[in-house]
């Protein structure tokens, strides 16, 4: 589960999507972004970024799993609140959600959700 | 036709059997019924407790309290276990030499070796040196990364990283060079500065090799022999970690001490011997064999042994209202266990096993004031209430209600504080009350597997383990998996579940399904496996297992998932019939004492009946 370079990647290369968890965003804040990738690419998990029009964080982490080939998706809404949702879980039950200050939280846990160890709690980080 | 309920007072349970009894002493029985005991066994407080499990019993049975002809309680002496831990060797770091700690994601990968310098310092690091750069708390991942590589382009030779936050691989992704990252380092403020040091990382599914080999060090650190031997410790904390540091301070040391435990004496009726606590487990009970049978017991003073004792004393005379230096220890199991602790000065909450001893002490009481429980039990049942005969005869007659079962029969009642045996001998009963059952096992676990909960660990004893492999299946710890409609909760995702019939818990440890059902395993071997083998041998005739015909296990225990087969498969090497109660062919390991009393209710009756009745 070594991580390659992270970030967004042209899909489709070779025909195939590459297996990375999706990101979507409404004018997300940079930092926000900037940090759930971060958690991410610590766990050794890609992600790719793609910008929505409209939607809540919940919609977009929804919508967001059922395009990722690895089922997990994030979604950011335009005030930074945070959702990590799975493609097999009901659309009003997300796996974890949080505000903008828990931005680096979630990107560890949508990258755990992907390697299946134990989420991470928000007291548990240093930062 | 008169109606009865034998009950059966424990030490956590009540329990109560329903019976009709014909003037020839022939029986049908009609109900059991359990409930917790109120109070300390044999004293007045257990009346309302008594109370409602006869009611109970009446009510499963359909039977009017008002025909309630006479109910039968038995002999009840309290026996009350007490236990106490504590660990025997201490691992303490001076100095800050090491940290030895495995985050979940280190970055890179190998060996550094370089003299200690904060972040800020680097840029005045000259040309050519080897540094091990220490990134504090606030310091941003991109930040550290691009000092680090202006620092490799001025030619100073980063060779490793400790880091604050979970930040390892996003540093080490952003180097020029790949140097190994240790993370997660809580009190990175108390590494020693300008020091000789060491950082490895191992790759993904393996271990450290240098670190953790003595000479590996020696060689990192151009030691002589003395020092090698000094340093030997610290490789030994580090063994199966995949990520470490290791810093050169001149006093810097790890020791790796043994505490004073202390002497244990047990006096026995004939001889008294002593025993040093650190010498072991087996050692103590050796000791034991040899002075047995045990009068009392004595901790010398001022040391952990002698608190262990006193406490179990001081909780004794509690209980029972006895004065402390009239109790009596009478009988003792000491069992080896280990306690993971934080080791004394370490940087990143590093744990290390401790050897740690456990003693459970047993205290016979004197005999309850039955005469007066009687009485009040009578005023508030309206009935006739008998005190029956010895609890072990008792249990004895309720286990040969088990179909299968004749006579020699042992029994073999494991329950929360004790483990008792009896045997039936020409007679009446033989029987023994020793030191360690349910609740030590709980204690095993809960300290062994550092959880701090006794409520958990106790659920741990009791049921099996799953893993939560995804949100809609779980893979129980047999290796089948269960299917759910709804999503597991997501602090349930990726853990390890006890399953208890109040739902699926979570176990809050980064230990594996193996690791806990071994700790679980091991810890009901060591005390019910010992402690059958122990109370056996002490009433079977001679000494010896062999001569015991059927054993019939009884008691909360039984009902375990797994001790029942365990107990089995120890005696099954002496070749003796033994399995888990089923008394009345109903009840399973339970009732037997509350059955018991009623079988012997309705001989006494008979033999008065054929009295009666002989012809002159």
């Amino acid at each position: 589960m070594r991580c390659t370079s992270p970030g967004d990647r042209p899909a489709g290369r070779a025909g195939r999507i590459p297996p990375a968890v999706v990101l979507l965003h409404r004018h997300g804040d940079p930092r926000v972004l900037r940090e759930i990738l971060a958690g991410l690419e610590e766990e050794g998990v890609p992600c790719r970024t793609e910008e929505a029009a409209d939607g809540g964080a919940r919609e977009l982490a929804f919508a967001a799993a059922q395009v990722s080939s690895l089922g997990v998706g994030v979604g950011v809404d335009a005030m930074g609140n945070t959702c990590v949702h799975h493609a097999k879980l009901p659309r009003d039950a997300p796996a974890a959600a949080g505000p903008a200050g828990s931005a680096r939280v979630m990107g560890h846990n949508a990258a755990r959700l992907v390697v299946r160890i134990p989420f991470k709690r928000q007291e548990d980080s240093h930062a | 036709m008169s109606l009865v309920v034998g009950v059966d007072i424990g030490n956590s349970t009540t329990e109560a059997c329903a019976t009709l009894v014909g003037e020839h002493g022939e029986m049908t029985f009609l109900s059991g019924a359990l409930g917790g005991t109120t109070g300390v066994k044999g004293t007045v407080e257990n009346v309302s407790g008594v109370v409602e499990v006869v009611r109970r019993a009446l009510a499963a049975a359909g039977r009017d309290p008002a025909d309630l002809a006479a109910v039968l309680v038995n002999e009840a002496t309290p026996v009350i276990s007490g236990l106490a831990m504590e660990t025997i060797t201490e691992t303490i770091i001076t100095e800050s030499t090491m940290i030895g700690h495995n985050p979940d994601t280190p970055g890179g990968a190998g060996l550094g070796v370089g003299t200690t310098v904060a972040f800020a310092g680097l840029p005045d690091c000259a040309a050519g040196s080897a540094v091990i750069c220490v990134v504090g708390a606030g310091v941003d991942f991109e930040d550290a990364a691009a000092g680090i590589n202006a620092a490799t382009l001025r030619g100073v030779r980063v060779t490793g990283v400790v880091a604050h936050a979970d930040d390892a691989n996003l540093i080490a992704n952003r180097l020029r060079e790949p140097v190994p990252v240790v993370d997660e380092v809580t009190l990175v403020d108390r590494v020693p500065l300008g020091m000789r040091a060491a950082v490895e990382v191992a790759e993904q599914g393996r271990t450290i090799r240098t670190l953790s080999n003595v000479y590996g060090i020696a060689t990192v650190f151009e030691l002589d022999p003395e020092q090698t031997r000094l340093i030997a410790p610290v490789a030994r904390a580090l063994v199966g970690n995949r990520s470490a540091v290791v810093v050169r301070t001149p006093a810097g040391d790890i020791a790796d001490r043994r505490i004073p435990a202390g002497t244990l004496t047990l006096i026995g009726e004939q001889t008294k011997r002593s025993v040093e606590m650190d010498a072991g487990a087996a050692e103590i009970m050796d000791t034991l064999r040899r002075v047995r049978p045990l009068v009392d017991a004595a901790g010398e003073p001022g040391t952990h042994v002698g608190g262990m004792l006193a406490r179990v004393r001081d909780t004794m005379s509690e209980l029972t209202e006895m004065p402390v230096d009239g109790v009596r220890i009478q009988d003792v199991l000491a069992v080896d266990t280990f306690v993971p602790q934080r080791i004394t000065g370490g940087l990143a909450g590093e744990f290390a096993l401790e050897s740690a001893v456990a003693l459970a002490a047993m205290v016979r009481t004197s005999k309850g004031p039955m005469e007066l429980l009687a009485e009040r039990l009578r005023a508030a049942l309206g009935c006739e209430v008998l005190i029956g005969g010895v609890e072990a005869d008792m249990a004895l007659l309720g286990a040969l209600t088990t179909p299968g079962t004749d006579r020699p029969l042992a029994i073999l009642d494991l329950g929360g504080g004790s483990t008792d045996a009896a045997v039936s001998s020409g007679d009446g009963a033989h029987s023994v009350h020793l030191a360690g059952a349910g609740d030590l096992v709980t204690n095993l676990i809960d300290s062994e597997l550092g959880l701090d909960n006794l409520e958990l660990a106790e659920e741990i004893k009791k049921f099996p383990l799953a893993k939560a492999e995804s949100f809609f299946h779980i893979r129980m710890e047999d290796g089948t998996a269960r299917f759910f409609q709804e999503p597991l909760p997501a602090d349930a995702f990726a853990r390890v579940l006890v399953l208890t019939d109040a739902g699926m818990h979570p176990i809050p440890t980064r230990h594996g399904v193996e690791k806990i059902r071994e700790v679980r395993r091991s810890a009901k071997h060591r005390v019910f496996v010992v402690n059958a083998l122990r109370a056996l041998e002490q009433v079977a005739p001679g000494g010896d297992i062999r001569h015991l015909g059927f054993v019939v296990v009884l008691g909360g225990s039984a009902l375990d998932f797994e001790i029942p087969d365990m107990i089995s498969e120890a005696v099954a090497a002496f070749g003796v019939v033994s399995g888990t109660g089923n008394v009345r062919g109903t009840e399973g390991p339970r009732n037997a004492v509350a059955t018991g009393l009623v079988v012997s209710h309705a001989a006494a009756r008979a033999v008065m009946e054929r009295a009666l009745h002989i012809p002159r």
